[in-house]
């Protein structure tokens, strides 16, 4: 049904050129070529949390529900329909008439199978879904999902990427082999993965949205550097090009044919302090760590003024409290504070830092610089994303420059990441612990959403601020440039992008 | 004394004594001189064009890119400097003793050298600062492994060509120690072209160590090590090439001296008559 694109559009160009004739445009297969940053990892959305596989299998996998596009609120995804009974203890879904790739319909079946899966001691985000215990299958269209206690988080979670619904009988039949060539019910399939090179997805035939999506394949291309993705951009390489440097993106707006966007996702950027170790133990320490930076210069500096200073590790999102004011810049104060904890001429530390992401870098030559002022010398080390990755993990390290973004539009995700210990990352491996602050978490959990949760959630971050694990820096913007033609291309709030509704005006 | 004399009368010798003199000056001014703190941000004269304040022009933390130059050559000296000529001491007593005695010695030297040399230098040098972690001490460990090969071989070559010269003969007759034959009278000369070699081996270093930066192995911002001043003008090489092109060129200088200098070293260390 498709035509191979490449060869095919080539010989239509050299006719049309030969003939002087103008080619139909429906004959015309349409490509989307988009540079993107990362290499994914793996296709199995439960054994992945890189944005690269997270981002590819958003665009071949549906989920029952999804985020909307405002990242507000939820919206139907292979579900058409839905109920959540006043406990909160039983989700009733009603499916549409979907099919995946293959032809095959996607039944409750397929759904009990995959969120069971997802759930599973062998999913990386088993948390997030072992509390569904219960699954009635009502019909092929209808399935009752029963808690044994109350989680409220469960119902947000199903729009989670890792819930993504897979086809059962297949994925069986193929075991892990199923992943190299997956089969889902979202907007494209995968055609060819070139690893480290290219994913080319072509427009899923079968796809529920009618008439989506419109363009006719979509390429993937790895291209780690990000100057490397303005350059190809301008081009004429690609069409879309993710996360240009943000310092090139005025230069690459003003030129002709190139149109940029941004928009700051549920992102936080921070530095982490190993509270196992010393000093870092002290919070007087970790406060003036903060009062020592200065976030305004570091959003101009870093950022070109494309983000805003950061109160805390939790993104600008639902139950983030707006009144929450960050940390003031205030070396006297810092110098204070580290008199106080018996380090009045400073201390050495070790900052580890991803070399291959240019803000982080950028961030940890500008914090050396700044924390030099109050007398703490930090010897910078710059070690290839998966060391650096590695190394924070198990604990190796003073201080290291990070980040966290949140796939779904509730905060309990992420609180639970950088803030809960222990939990799934003991507050993403600073080890720092405040059993007030584990109690709320535990009690938000089994609270329906309400104001009530929303206050749990503001006193959880407020407690996050004062005891400070981290040197919350900023929430930097994340941007794209597109050729003009591209028409409804946006990074949604999730930090990911849907490219079933983009056209090509050419 | 001598050869400095000679060295100088030769114009590709004067010419890169005189460039590494001029470097060193303006390494050893700058400080006193300029009026910028090599590391201090200055976050309202960011990417500023070369001009009178700034001659190369400002990065994007507002450093002075003059000034930062100038103070990577500190860096880019030392490393080269002790990557070539810590190795360079080891690998010429190597290939002496391996050229002397010969026999089994000689063998298991050579075969050492021989599975050094099997590796690419860049992958051998890689891996070692991949083990033992990204820094600049780590950074002489790896060089030492791998350069001395060079100048092992080197000698070990002039010093059977040289044992068996008539003078040698003539101390083994005389009946002088093994140490004096090998220190006194093989040594000085069979070290000449050794010397020579290391001028040339000092410009690969400087790119060497440059290029080890670069990929984020070798020295640690905020160090203004010119292959790390490159690596961190990447992103704003469009916008800003002065970022990337200072460093370059200091680069390109530092090799052309050196060039320069080993060329008037083989002139000036030929054996007369």
């Amino acid at each position: 049904m498709i035509p191979k694109l490449k060869f095919r559009s080539l010989l239509m160009a050299t006719a049309v050129a030969a003939t002087g004739l103008t080619a139909p445009a429906a004959s015309w297969a349409e490509t989307l070529r988009v540079a993107m940053g990362y290499d994914p990892v793996s296709l199995d959305p439960i054994a992945t949390s890189d944005n690269g596989s997270i981002w590819t299998q958003l665009l071949i996998y549906d989920t029952l529900i999804r985020p909307d596009k405002s990242g507000t609120g939820l919206e139907p995804g292979l579900a058409e329909s839905w109920t959540v009974s006043e406990d909160g203890l039983t989700l009733t879904f009603k499916l549409r008439d979907a099919k995946f790739s293959d032809g095959s319909p996607v039944t409750a079946e397929d759904v009990q199978y995959s969120i069971e899966r997802a759930g599973s001691k062998a999913s990386g985000w088993g948390r997030f879904f072992n509390p569904i215990t219960g699954f009635e299958i009502v019909s092929d269209h209808e399935i009752v999902m029963t808690l044994d206690k109350p989680f409220t988080p469960a119902f947000n979670n199903l729009a989670l990427f890792a819930a993504a619904i897979l086809p059962k009988k297949l994925l069986e039949e193929k075991g892990e082999t199923f992943f190299d060539a997956p089969v889902g019910s979202g907007p494209f399939v995968m055609a060819d993965w070139t690893r480290g090179a290219s994913i080319t997805l072509e427009k899923n035939p079968y796809y529920w949205q009618a008439g989506k999506p419109a363009v006719d394949e979509a390429v993937l291309e790895v291209v780690t550097e990000p100057s490397a993705r303005a350059i190809k951009l301008e081009a004429g390489e690609v069409d879309v090009a993710l996360d240009p440097p943000l310092n090139q993106l005025d230069a690459l707006a003003a030129k002709d044919g190139i149109t940029t966007g941004e928009v700051i996702p549920y992102r936080a950027d921070f530095v982490l302090m190993n509270t196992t170790r010393e000093p870092f133990g002290d919070v007087r320490v970790r406060q003036a760590l903060n009062y020592a930076v200065d976030k305004e210069a570091l959003v101009k500096g870093v950022l070109y003024g494309r983000g805003k200073p950061a109160a805390s590790a939790m993104p600008v999102m639902k139950y983030a409290d707006p009144g929450l004011a960050p940390y003031p810049y205030d070396p006297a104060k810092a110098k204070a504070l580290l008199a106080e904890a018996g380090y009045p001429d400073g201390f050495e530390a070790e900052l580890v830092v991803d070399s291959g992401k240019a803000t982080s870098r950028n961030a940890a030559i500008a914090l050396q610089a700044m924390l030099q002022q109050v007398g703490v010398r930090l010897k910078v080390q710059m070690l290839e994303s998966g060391t650096q990755w590695q190394t924070t993990k198990a604990g190796n390290y003073d201080m290291a420059v990070s980040y966290t973004t949140s796939d779904t539009i509730d905060p309990d995700q992420i609180i639970g990441f950088v803030a809960v210990n222990p939990e799934r990352a003991n507050a993403y491996h600073t080890q720092w612990q405040d059993e007030r602050l584990n109690a709320l978490y535990a009690e938000e959990r089994r609270t329906v959403n309400s104001p009530e949760r929303e206050a749990m959630f503001q006193e959880m971050v407020q407690r996050l601020h004062d005891g400070a694990p981290f040197v919350f820096l900023f929430h930097p913007a994340t941007a794209w440039a597109e050729r003009d033609y591209v028409k409804g291309f946006e990074i949604l709030p999730t930090s990911n992008f849907r490219l079933e509704d983009v056209t090509l005006d050419k | 004394m001598r050869i400095l004399k000679d060295l100088l009368r030769s114009p590709a010798g004067a010419l890169g004594l005189g460039m590494l003199a001029l470097t060193l000056l303006a390494t050893l001014l700058t400080p006193l001189l300029s009026p910028y703190d090599p590391f201090a941000l200055d976050f309202g004269n960011t990417l500023l064009p070369p001009s009178q304040a700034h001659w190369f022009g400002t990065d994007n933390f507002g450093r002075d890119i003059f000034t930062r130059v100038m103070a990577g050559a500190v860096y880019d000296l030392r490393l080269a400097l002790i990557c070539v000529f810590g190795p360079m001491a080891f690998g010429v007593m190597i290939g002496l003793i391996s050229g002397f005695f010969g026999g089994r010695i000689d063998a298991a030297l050579m075969r050492l050298t021989d599975i050094v040399w099997a590796f690419p230098f860049y992958v051998l040098v890689l891996a070692i600062v991949g083990v033992l972690g990204p820094s600049e001490a780590n950074l002489y460990i790896a060089f030492f492994i791998v350069n001395w090969i060079g100048y092992a071989r080197i000698v070990r070559g002039e010093t059977l060509l040289i044992g068996r010269l008539e003078f040698i003969e003539a101390t083994r007759v005389l009946r002088f120690g093994k140490a004096q034959i090998m220190l006194r009278h093989i040594l000085p000369n069979a070290v000449t072209p050794a010397l020579v070699y290391s001028m040339s081996d000092v410009v690969l270093t400087v790119q060497a160590v440059a290029a080890l930066s670069f990929f984020g192995l070798g020295v640690q911002p905020p160090a203004p090590e010119w292959g790390l001043l490159i690596v961190e003008s990447i992103d704003y090489m469009r916008e800003a090439p002065w970022m990337t092109i200072a460093p370059g060129l200091a680069i390109v200088w530092i090799g052309i001296a050196f060039s320069l200098l080993g060329e008037g070293l083989s002139v000036a260390l030929k054996p007369k008559g």
